[in-house]
């Protein structure tokens, strides 16, 4: 990424989007690590993900476009590079790789299909999310 | 299955679209029938819900329909009686074809009874619940002259047999969904579902039993449901399906008590979560 988030990004947001998701998932803040698994580590489910987003988009005052995050990890690939019939494609996977690089390569399987990339989401995956969106708005003025 | 009278009947609470801004926000009318014995607050949270949905629906041309999910804040302020006319109201932050956010409100007689705000809805395809081209039609009715009103029949609650008492601490119990019902053609005539507003309905009826022993109530005397929060739909409930249902107390702070609820089916997995607030009744 031309622009990478840096840590400090991350480490001022994580305590709202960490209270956040506690919030929407009804566990305790504690259990909100950067890097835990959303999916295998806090039992989040497809709807848990819509809570998060639309929680955070209160939050922090932001738009976040369902799919956005799927759409970050992308960049500057078309869909037809990124995936083909809803398996990632080498490059797809390279870029996604280069996206989540918080997440341990080990947990990325080869081939991946494009319906278990939410398996790897962290809150770190969401404090990207939430920065991103926050310079965008900031760019847009 | 479904009875062509039911559909836009049993189970729809929107009598006529008064206003009307795409995308944007409504203004409408129900008129409660004077004939049915009560009309709980969650249906009058569902009359809310349901304009909501028009709106969506028009927006989108009627390739999908949003169906209950994530209710972040429904505040009770009051009564509602048969006979009485809701005026409803809301404001759409966002529509698309994945999902409406909304806030909304209803009005009796210039008197707020509920207010709902952050509520979403994820959009399904519509064809898999109704005919589109009815919906279309039932719409451009309601924005004219309206649907004929007292066409809801009432609906009968599930019953609802506590199994566990904890005293001071949880009720747990267990409820069959009818197998059939007038409102099952109307919720929906292609994929009948239990609709989440009579569920959140038996779970607050649950938790009053809780708060009332909790708050040391006589016998009849109910406490009121004030604020339900976190309401979070997880899957369907189909016809005939059990529900185990679960209401834990989470804090009192003088005499009012928080409620933590959860449903779950008969496999244990968890199909919808909330909170409930109660005030003792008024003196």
């Amino acid at each position: 990424m031309a622009n990478e988030i840096t840590k400090d990004e991350i480490n001022a947001v994580f305590p709202t989007v960490a209270e956040t998701m506690a919030d929407a998932l009804g566990c305790d803040v504690d259990d909100i690590k950067l890097d835990v698994s959303l999916i295998e580590g806090l039992d989040a489910e497809s709807i848990d993900f819509l809570d998060m987003v639309f929680r955070l988009e209160r939050a922090f005052k932001i738009k976040i476009p369902r799919g956005k995050i799927i759409d970050n990890a992308r960049g500057s690939l078309t869909e037809a590079e990124f995936e083909q019939k809803g398996v990632l494609t080498p490059i797809g996977l390279k870029q996604l790789r280069s996206y989540l690089s918080e997440i341990p390569t080990d947990r990325f399987a080869d081939p991946m299909k494009v319906k278990d990339i939410p398996r790897l989401f962290t809150p770190e995956t969401f404090c990207k999310l939430v920065v991103q969106a926050q310079r965008e708005a900031k760019a847009a003025v | 299955m479904a009875d062509g009278a039911d559909h836009f009947a049993a189970f729809s609470f929107v009598d006529r679209i008064t206003e009307f801004v795409p995308a944007r926000s409504a203004r409408g009318v129900f008129h409660v029938p004077a004939t049915i014995p009560a009309f709980p607050a969650c249906l009058v949270a569902e009359a809310v819900g349901q304009l909501a949905a028009w709106v969506s629906m028009e927006h989108i041309a009627y390739r999908g329909r949003p169906v209950a999910a994530l209710a972040g804040e429904t505040r009770f302020l009051g009564d509602v009686a048969p006979g009485d006319v809701l005026q409803l109201a809301v404001e759409i932050d966002d529509a698309d074809d994945d999902a409406v956010s909304y806030r909304g409100w209803a009005d009796v007689a210039g008197e707020r009874v509920i207010e709902l705000n952050d509520c979403l809805g994820p959009m399904l395809p519509v064809a898999d619940f109704d005919a589109p081209e009815a919906l279309r039609e039932r719409f451009f009715l309601l924005r004219g002259a309206g649907a004929r009103p007292d066409r809801f029949r009432g609906v009968v609650a599930p019953a609802v047999a506590a199994v566990e008492h904890v005293p001071g601490k949880s009720m747990r119990a267990t409820m069959i969904v009818p197998a059939s019902a007038a409102f099952f053609a109307d919720h929906f005539p292609r994929r009948p579902v239990f609709p989440a507003t009579l569920l959140l309905d038996s779970q607050i009826r649950l938790a009053a039993a809780l708060a009332r022993d909790v708050l040391g109530l006589p016998e009849g005397d109910f406490p009121v449901a004030s604020r339900m929060t976190h309401v979070k739909m997880r899957a369907f409930i189909v016809p005939g399906q059990r529900v185990d249902a679960l209401a834990e107390v989470m804090a009192t702070q003088g005499s009012a008590i928080r409620i933590a609820l959860s449903a779950r089916d008969g496999e244990g997995k968890t199909i919808a979560t909330s909170r409930v607030e109660f005030n003792p009744p008024a003196s």
